[in-house]
């Protein structure tokens, strides 16, 4: 992140003594302070913010990548240290998100075009022990198939981080499934165990969202519980348990990009850039193999992409002339 | 390693027996009350709760966000500050490890390279020959070539750019503290109070304030390891300053020093190898905290070690571990030839070149070559080695091969041992817990430990985290048992062959730096998700100290002493239990105070994968940024590990005047 | 005893003053303001160790003349250490005076008394307090550095001390690469590289082998009869004390209880104290021939050999014995002959039979 800040002043340098660069007309950039884009701890965030970092870039912004926590970002957006986001998830940061938006220091800079999914999801070969599956129903009756000694009767449920929210409780009480929770501190611990009970053919179900490299390794399906609607959440009369909330599934839904409201003064135009930036789930998947799976750097897949695609994403930059 | 923390406590006189009996019936009278009176005494009641994380929460956020000081912000400041810091870390960055850049974007050129590995691994080399002969040379050598071959060079030298300058500055800033808390005890007591809390506070519960004060990115990350780091050079110095014989600074002031000369001339230089020591321990923890710096922008082989392990790619992740234990191999090891060196004084040989202009003409002719020859500036991918599938397979083949013996030990120690344990602490009442801990504070330490005990148990039940702090014990009471219970012996072992020490050292530092979510993630493979795995990594990590200790204290048994045993005739075994295990108790009861310290420190950690603990309090609110929520945890955490430490350093302190006297009858 | 006229002035007593110490008191753990409101003056070691304080030096007086070589001696614990560093202000006294040639020690202030230091003392330590990261020339160089002498005159003057304890050829060893005895020169080489006229040994030779003591005491008085330093020199040795003193002060729980020559101590111990400390002492090896002289009889010939009525009994004991002749006892600046050495009380002294 460090040698981009460096360039900024290189390249600066060389536009004096060169002429300016072709690229790049003479509005933009409006400024030369780095813009700081927040990347975090998965995948498809480093790599969407290593793309937009480069598009900036190439119009003559400096801007530098740094890291944050997920839902630790809000003070840093509000206190206008992190400037913009490509992904916030409907799934876990609705509320999150709305809040700060609500403070007037954070501005929502529209959808990525991906759809955030997540939910309780097994292997494939869960299915033979579990004839009944993907309907939630089955989970009542082959319960023990997923227990362990320290849960039995019980299933074993691995969940999201105790910080990701606690719907999955909810959830168990009100569609009365045999379950019980268990939480890792980290996403990391899940998958970890994910991979072990795989090679092993041993029973799993856990939480898993996509766009992730897990459902494109592993093969398996998510649990159809009752979809999502309004209400869910607060109209006890909802769905199948008629006198208790959360009895459906997480609501799948949008991937958003955020920003620092202040932002929008000093660099209008890569703001623009931003709103009008739009990918799909499935060239995003195919490059997070590139980068989980085969090893190669984000920076090294998103330049690949962009000089292949640049008539995707030049009209994004209409504002910079 | 850690240091742990010293003398927070003044010694005071243990209590003799009378005393002893009454504090023991005080406990049983208790144990009546709770069992016939009223409920409070058995479950804490709300009204005894305060919402103290709130109130700090909010006045950190009013502190970093409208706080100002004479009409300037301290949002300001401190983010002047963490530019001031963030401009000798890019120095580096682009002297060691990228180079410089022209064009932008998709145009992005290297237009001068960064030094080449030839000559930054030459310059360590040629030092270390010099510093510390040949068998030092070598080790550096093993280093640098480990980073290169495995094409860890560049992310390492991204860490070793943090990493300088943080040890810089923390060494910068220990000594100052050090020397002002030498000069005045007033400023010792403050300090050596704050140290003691800051060295066992849990540094995700300062994360938050951190990165509100300090923005996100390098120097945020910077002032996190300083302030972890800190502790043992403050304290380090003010202890070797102290042990500068008297007769030396008499020497000085009667040459007629100034106050500053004879800091200067006289105190430092004298004392230079025993600050060296709180010099390494700041490098080691530097290098502790590198995974944790990543995690919040600092770059470089932590986070390939957190990239390889969200890929769960244990293998690689494995390696740029290794990559961190190889630095502070090499930052260790030659700063401890160098502070030897310089606190014994030695002259150049006739025809030896001073180091500098060797180091400069090499680095010179490396820039050269690595400009002919560009395999000595980036080592080219196609000759990388790996070893991260072989260690991928191992532990796949242990899941396959093994899953079913591991599962049936995790389950019988789960259900059997822990789940009992874990229980029991839970329902005790707290009332009683905290008698017991004043009792066990009376018999070793006397009055002013009870009270120092007593306040710091009431810290947790009035904040509210009694419940997590009892789970938090239950992991520690366990992992320290089964540490000391393994170290100890080994360190026995280990102490009568010296051939077997050097290596053995090099396996214990490797533990300790290596970053522990390397072996986390296969623990939760092998153990699943919980406090199984949780305990086996704790205990990994705090083994280390055992070992140590165990190894020190068998081998100060005094000669004659054994030599006596023998021509009485004594077998192994009672050599052993009535000779040697005696001899070395009061350094063993501080190895297990090390070794609690170490798992305190670890718990944090460990509530990555999935504890119910304070840890896991603290990282909910780290994830949360709950500023407030995460200091009072963390400072439960301290809470603990101080009554332990307190109570231990006085069980200690204890047996080693009751051996002095009946030395001396 | 006859005395000879003339030998007083072997024991300075007509030299200039160049130390004066009155009412000397250092009492650990209490402050000045507290010992003057306890009277501390008049308590007794008891009362001290009631209040936890320590009286480690108590009413200590006495002079040290120019030239002189003053030692303080006394078991471990009496104080002497402490009243030498009171003596340069290492220890900050409880009350009393300290005059070193002339100037009022105890007022003057930081920077004086660094002054002082630099220019009028120099002092050796018993376990050589060198500097371990400096070679021997920037040890013995040290003091000079610290008064800001150039490097050029620094080193050469430190070169120069170190050929005269005997080091020449090691400048560039490291402390730790060299014995004791050797370290020790290097401290009292030290001490003396900025010329001082004030010279503090604190047990300088307490810390070394026998044999090489006894070399570094003949070394110390070679040096003494080259420099004439002023010294005062601390031992809990009598043996060295008496080889090395001109006057010798015996300390006893933080007082001094005798000044007085060897001999004085040996043959008038002021207390059973003074006593029991010199009782193994060899007369003869302090008593100096005058007090066995007798008036000159006519049978006396000058054919004999003759003596200083200074020298010790030790000493000549094998002249006497071996010579034919009375030895004869000149005075003692004139080669006139004061008397003859009576043999029986001679011989009755050397066999330690002479109660005096
Ligand atoms: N800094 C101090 N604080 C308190 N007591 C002290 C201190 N220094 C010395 N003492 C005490 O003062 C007394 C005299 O000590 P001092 O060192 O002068 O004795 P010494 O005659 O030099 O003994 P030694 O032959 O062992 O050097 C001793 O009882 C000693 O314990
Ligand atoms: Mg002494």
């Amino acid at each position: 992140m460090l040698f981009k800040k460096v360039s900024g002043i290189a390249s600066m340098l060389l536009a004096l003594t060169l002429g300016a660069p072709t690229n790049a007309s003479a509005a933009v950039p409006e400024s030369d302070k780095p813009i700081k884009i927040m990347i975090a701890d998965w995948t498809s965030i480093g790599l969407q913010g290593e793309m937009m970092s480069l598009i900036l870039q190439t119009y003559g912004y400096t801007t530098e990548l740094v890291v944050a926590d997920d839902s630790g970002r809000y003070p840093g957006f509000e206190n206008g240290d992190l400037h913009l986001a490509m992904e916030t998830w409907q799934t876990t940061q609705q509320n999150n998100l709305a809040k700060s938006v609500a403070t007037g220091n954070v501005v929502d800079l529209g959808e990525t075009g991906l759809a955030g999914v997540e939910d309780w999801w097994y292997p494939l070969y869960m299915k033979e022990k579990c004839p009944g599956l993907p309907a939630w129903e089955a989970l009542r009756d082959c319960a023990e198939e997923f227990a362990t000694a320290d849960t039995a009767p019980k299933g074993r449920y691995v969940g999201g981080p105790v910080s990701w929210g606690d719907h999955d409780e909810n959830l168990i009480a009100a569609l009365d499934l045999p379950f019980e929770v268990i939480h890792p501190g980290t996403d990391a611990a899940m998958f970890a165990e994910l991979k072990a009970a795989y090679e092993r053919q041993a029973p799993i179900v856990l939480w898993v969202w996509k766009p992730h490299w897990v459902p494109s390794l592993y093969d398996g399906e998510y649990v159809q519980f009752p979809k999502y609607e309004d209400g869910c959440f607060d109209d006890p009369a909802w769905g199948p348990n008629k006198t208790a909330t959360g009895d459906c599934g997480k609501p799948y839904g949008w991937i958003k990009k955020m920003g620092w409201a202040g932002g929008e003064d000093v660099w209008p135009c890569a703001y623009q850039m931003v709103r009008n930036y739009n990918m799909d789930n499935d060239t995003i998947s195919a490059l997070l193999v590139e980068v989980d799976l085969n090893g190669r750097s984000n920076t090294e897949v998103a330049t690949e992409w962009l000089k292949a695609n640049e008539d995707i994403w030049r009209p994004w930059a209409a504002c910079a002339g | 390693m850690h240091d742990s923390v010293t003398r927070a406590i003044p010694a005071s006189a243990p209590t003799s027996r009378k005393p002893r009996l009454h504090s023991a019936m005080a406990l049983a009278a208790l144990a009546v009350a709770v069992f016939f009176g009223p409920v409070w005494l058995t479950v804490i009641p709300a009204w005894l709760e305060f919402p103290v994380a709130t109130v700090v929460g909010d006045a950190i956020n009013w502190f970093a966000r409208e706080a100002s000081i004479g009409g300037l912000a301290v949002k300001d400041i401190t983010r002047l500050f963490a530019e001031f810091i963030d401009r000798p870390i890019q120095g580096a960055v682009v002297l060691l490890a990228d180079g410089l850049f022209s064009g932008r974007g998709l145009d992005v050129k290297q237009s001068v390279p960064p030094l080449s590995w030839l000559a930054i691994g030459g310059v360590a080399v040629i030092t270390a020959w010099r510093l510390g002969g040949r068998s030092l040379a070598f080790t550096v050598t093993i280093c640098v070539g480990f980073l290169v071959l495995f094409g860890l060079w560049q992310n390492a030298m991204v860490t070793l750019s943090n990493v300088l300058v943080s040890v810089f500055i923390a060494a910068a800033l220990g000594l100052a503290l050090g020397i002002w808390s030498f000069r005045s005890t007033q400023v010792e007591n403050i300090t050596r109070a704050i140290m003691n809390v800051m060295q066992t506070v849990p540094i995700f519960s300062y994360l938050v304030p951190t990165l509100l004060l300090f923005g996100y990115g390098p120097s945020a990350a910077l002032v996190a390891t300083v302030a972890y780091a800190l502790p043992p050079m403050v304290h380090n110095t003010v202890l070797a300053l102290k042990s500068v014989p008297a007769e030396t600074i008499e020497c000085g002031r009667m040459a007629g020093c100034t106050r500053r000369q004879l800091l200067w001339q006289v105190q430092l230089p004298t004392a230079l190898s025993k600050i060296a020591v709180g010099l390494n321990q700041t490098i080691m923890m530097t290098l502790n905290m590198v995974i944790i710096a990543s995690m919040i922008g600092a770059g470089g082989l932590g986070f390939d070690v957190l990239k390889a392990l969200r890929k769960l790619d244990i293998g690689s992740g494995l390696e740029a571990g290794m990559g961190i234990v190889a630095l502070a191999v090499v930052l260790d090891r030659v700063s401890q030839a160098a502070a030897k060196r310089a606190a014994h004084g030695k002259h150049l040989q006739p025809g030896q070149q001073p180091l500098w202009r060797l180091l400069a003409v090499w680095i010179v002719a490396a820039t050269v070559i690595a400009w002919l020859l560009p395999l000595a500036q980036l080592w080219p991918k196609a000759y990388l080695i790996s070893t991260a599938a072989f260690w991928n397979n191992l532990v796949s083949w242990i899941n396959q091969e093994w899953f079913d013996v591991l599962d049936a030990f995790r389950t019988f120690a789960l259900l059997q041992v822990m789940r009992p344990i874990r229980d029991f602490l839970a329902a005790a009442p707290w009332t009683l817990v905290i008698g017991a801990l004043a009792v066990a504070a009376h018999w070793t330490g006397g009055l002013r430990l009870v009270i120092y005990t007593v306040s710091l148990a009431l810290f947790i039940v009035l904040t509210g985290y009694w419940g997590p702090a009892m789970n938090s014990l239950y992991l520690i009471l366990i992992a320290v048992t089964l540490a000391v219970l393994i170290g100890f012996p080994i360190g026995f072992w280990l102490a009568s062959r010296p051939r077997l020490q050097t290596a053995a050292n090099l396996v214990l530092d490797t533990l300790q730096t290596l970053p522990t979510l390397v072996y986390l993630l296969p623990a939760v493979m092998l153990f699943r998700i919980g406090d199984v795995s949780a305990i086996v990594a704790v205990t990994l990590y705090a083994v280390a100290p055992a070992v140590r200790y165990g190894m020190v204290g068998m081998s100060q048994v005094p000669h004659a002493r054994l030599e006596a045993a023998e021509i009485s005739g004594c077998s192994r075994w009672q050599t052993l239990i009535w000779l040697r295990l005696p001899a070395a108790w009061p350094t063993l009861l501080i190895g297990i105070n090390q070794t609690i310290m170490m798992a305190f420190s670890m718990l944090i950690i460990a509530a990555l994968v999935g504890t119910k603990d304070l840890g896991q309090e603290v990282l909910i609110a780290l994830n949360r940024s709950q500023v407030g929520e995460g200091i009072i945890a963390g400072l439960c955490v301290a809470c603990l590990a101080l009554i332990a430490d307190g109570l231990l350093k006085a069980a200690a302190a204890n047996t080693a005047i009751q051996r002095h006297r009946k030395n001396s009858l | 005893m006859t005395s000879i006229p003339g030998t007083e002035a072997q024991h300075g007593r007509q030299r200039e003053v160049i130390v004066q110490c009155r009412n000397l008191w250092k009492v650990f753990g209490a402050t000045k303001h507290a010992f003057e409101r306890a009277d501390g003056a008049h308590l007794s070691v008891e009362d001290f160790t009631r209040k936890g304080w320590t009286a480690a030096v108590r009413n200590a007086s006495f002079d040290v003349h120019r030239a002189e070589v003053f030692v303080i001696m006394g078991l471990s614990g009496s104080g002497k250490s402490t009243i030498v560093r009171c003596l340069s202000r290492l220890i900050e006294p409880t009350t009393g005076q300290v005059q070193v040639e002339g100037q009022d020690l105890l007022a003057a202030s930081e920077s004086e008394l660094i002054k002082t230091r630099r220019s009028k003392m120099g002092m050796v330590f018993q376990h050589f307090a060198l500097l371990p990261n400096r070679d021997v020339l920037g040890n013995v160089a040290f003091p000079l550095q610290v008064q800001g002498v150039d490097r050029t005159t620094r080193e050469a003057r430190a070169a120069e001390m170190i050929s005269l304890v005997g080091l020449e050829g090691r400048e560039n060893h490291f402390p730790d690469e060299l014995s004791g005895g050797q370290q020790q020169r290097i401290g009292i080489a030290r001490s003396l590289a900025t010329d001082p006229s004030l010279w503090f040994l604190d047990e300088p030779f307490s810390a070394l082998d026998p044999l090489i003591r006894a070399d570094l005491q003949d070394e110390l008085i070679r040096l003494q009869s080259q420099l004439h330093k002023t010294v005062v020199f601390i031992t809990h040795d009598l043996d060295e004390a008496i080889k090395i003193a001109d006057r010798i002060a015996i300390m006893d729980q933080g007082q001094i209880v005798q000044i007085g020559s060897p001999a004085d101590l040996i043959l008038n111990p002021a207390n059973d104290y003074v006593a029991r400390f010199t009782r193994n002492v060899h007369r003869s090896r302090v008593i100096s021939v005058d007090t066995v002289l007798r008036e000159t009889t006519p049978s006396d010939t000058t054919a004999g050999p003759a003596v200083r009525p200074t020298e010790r009994i030790a000493d000549v004991a094998s002249l006497v014995v071996e010579s034919e002749h009375p030895v004869a006892v000149l005075h003692p600046h004139a080669d006139t002959v004061a008397g003859y050495i009576d043999r029986e009380k001679f011989v009755r002294v050397l066999a330690g039979l002479d109660p005096q």
